[in-house]
């Protein structure tokens, strides 16, 4: 009987410079498929110098959690040293982080985000909730207010303050309809000067939205249930799908889509094995501004990000 | 509402149970008023629970409108979730009432734009403004009450038989 090599740790590479969902992709094609194979050891390695897009940011921390979760090992490791985990560290991700994560050099004695939390009006720090009961609407609230300080001097504000809120809403609480997980979800939003973007970014670690509708879909004959996965997508954001006999089901991931094409927003899907990147035309998103990669590596969850566009 | 805003359908139930027990416990009040005062935003599900699911309850036997928006962003998400659900909500704006949510179809919207205008319609009167017959108005505006845009009272015709009036709500 020939014996297989089967190697025991693979390593997920972050480079130097900006890391957005694409590039996070590419890191971790490179890394094989950590979650879904046997390896046993996973080593996150952060390069100095490596910046991360906020939707980027929770999905890594969705990654590392659920490692520990599959009972394997995971080392994260900052090569800048302690310096480099500052800013991670400012947005709370630590605090959200499983113990069982081992840090190197080591995890911040104490959170920047609990010390300075609300100090900083670019940036927002990671919220956690429940994937299985409805959002907490303080939650909401803070999200909104955060948004509204972040945009304070804009004279759109107010209309950013509006739509931001009303999306973090429904997508919070569409988790606790889809995720079907216990563990938690994460939001997050965060304003780039340099692009005039505000980028809003919600994680949960659940089956995946496509996994939770397509049966109900079938039970009920619903003709939805024969699209393929992008067509799906795309009609869940354009017209709103429920997997409830119910006209007033299934709004929230349209509204949200409808508040998020206000700024011209692009709107990045990663799903369990797939990434769809929507981008809209004529006030939509349409199956023909879809791109989509499938057979990626096992990150569960559905992770949403809206990049809206600040004229 | 307890807060300022409305988040979510576990938020927008509660409300829903506040106005339909506030509706029954006045069987006699055809019309009733949905005061917007204080309120700064409302999301989908919200605009779903508390407001759409309650109109379609009360389609054809009692009519509600909303009144007192001072911003018409707050009517963003439910008119899109009105629209989904094919309900129509009047709506009251410096005094003029507007549909927001469902829309009537193509061939009825000359007659609802025909009874929003005055505080009550007949058959009879859209007939001879629009040129048509007075059997082909009087559907019309049976099918808009039907879908909850107009209200429908009886009234004895001239010619002593029954007569229905029309009347925009709100």
């Amino acid at each position: 009987m020939a014996t297989v090599f089967r190697p025991s740790e693979c390593t997920l590479f972050l480079p130097t410079g900006w890391i957005n969902p694409r590039k996070f992709e590419d890191a971790l094609l490179r890394c094989g498929d950590a979650l879904g194979t046997s390896f046993m050891n996973v080593v996150v390695r952060i390069a100095t110098g490596t910046k991360m897009t906020i939707d980027v940011i929770l999905r890594v921390l969705s990654f590392c959690n659920q490692v520990v979760t599959m009972t394997k090992r995971l080392v994260l490791i900052f090569e800048g040293g302690h310096e480099d985990t500052g800013y991670l560290d400012r947005m709370g991700f630590f605090e959200h982080l499983q113990s069982s994560v081992e840090v190197s050099p080591r995890r911040p004695i104490f959170s920047r985000a609990a010390i300075h939390r609300g100090g900083n009006a670019t940036l927002v720090e990671i919220e956690r909730f429940s994937g299985t009961a409805p959002a907490d609407v303080s939650l909401i609230n803070r999200l909104g207010t955060a948004a509204q300080r972040s945009c304070a001097t804009r004279s759109d504000v107010t209309q950013i303050y509006n739509s931001v809120s009303k999306i973090f809403s429904e997508l919070i609480n569409n988790v606790s309809e889809h995720s079907k997980s216990p563990l938690d979800g994460y939001a997050a939003l965060q304003r780039y000067e340099r692009g005039n973007e505000v980028r809003i970014a919600v994680s949960d670690s659940g089956i995946g939205i496509l996994e939770s509708l397509r049966p109900a879909l079938a039970a009920k004959s619903d003709p939805a249930a024969n699209l393929n996965d992008i067509d799906l997508l795309v009609e869940m954001f354009r017209k709103g799908i429920s997997r409830l006999d119910d006209q007033d089901r299934g709004n929230g991931l349209m509204v949200s889509a409808h508040h998020a094409i206000r700024f011209k927003a692009n709107l990045d899907i990663r799903l369990p094995r797939q990434r769809t990147l929507l981008k809209p035309a004529n006030d939509q998103y349409s199956q023909n501004m879809a791109y989509s990669t499938a057979q990626l590596p096992l990150l569960w969850g559905t992770h949403l990000s809206f990049a809206l566009k600040l004229a | 509402m307890d807060d300022d805003n409305g988040w979510g359908r576990l938020q927008g139930r509660t409300v829903q149970q506040r106005i339909v027990s506030f509706i029954e416990d006045r069987p006699a009040q055809q019309v009733f008023k949905l005061s917007m005062e204080g309120v700064k935003q409302i999301d989908a599900s919200f605009s779903s629970e508390a407001i759409v699911a309650v109109l379609r309850r009360y389609r054809g036997t009692k009519g509600i409108c909303l009144v007192d928006v001072t911003d018409r962003d707050i009517l963003f998400d439910l008119d899109l979730a009105a629209a989904r659900a094919e309900v129509p909500v009047p709506v009251r704006i410096d005094g003029v009432i507007e549909i927001v949510g469902g829309h009537a179809s193509p061939g009825n919207r000359e007659a609802l734009q025909f009874a929003l205008e005055r505080h009550q319609a007949r058959a009879a009167e859209f007939a001879e403004k629009a040129g048509l017959s007075i059997a082909n108005a009087s559907t019309k505006f049976k099918q808009l009450w039907e879908q909850g845009f107009l209200m429908r009272n009886e009234s004895v015709a001239d010619s002593g038989g029954v007569e229905f009036l029309y009347q925009r709500i709100g």
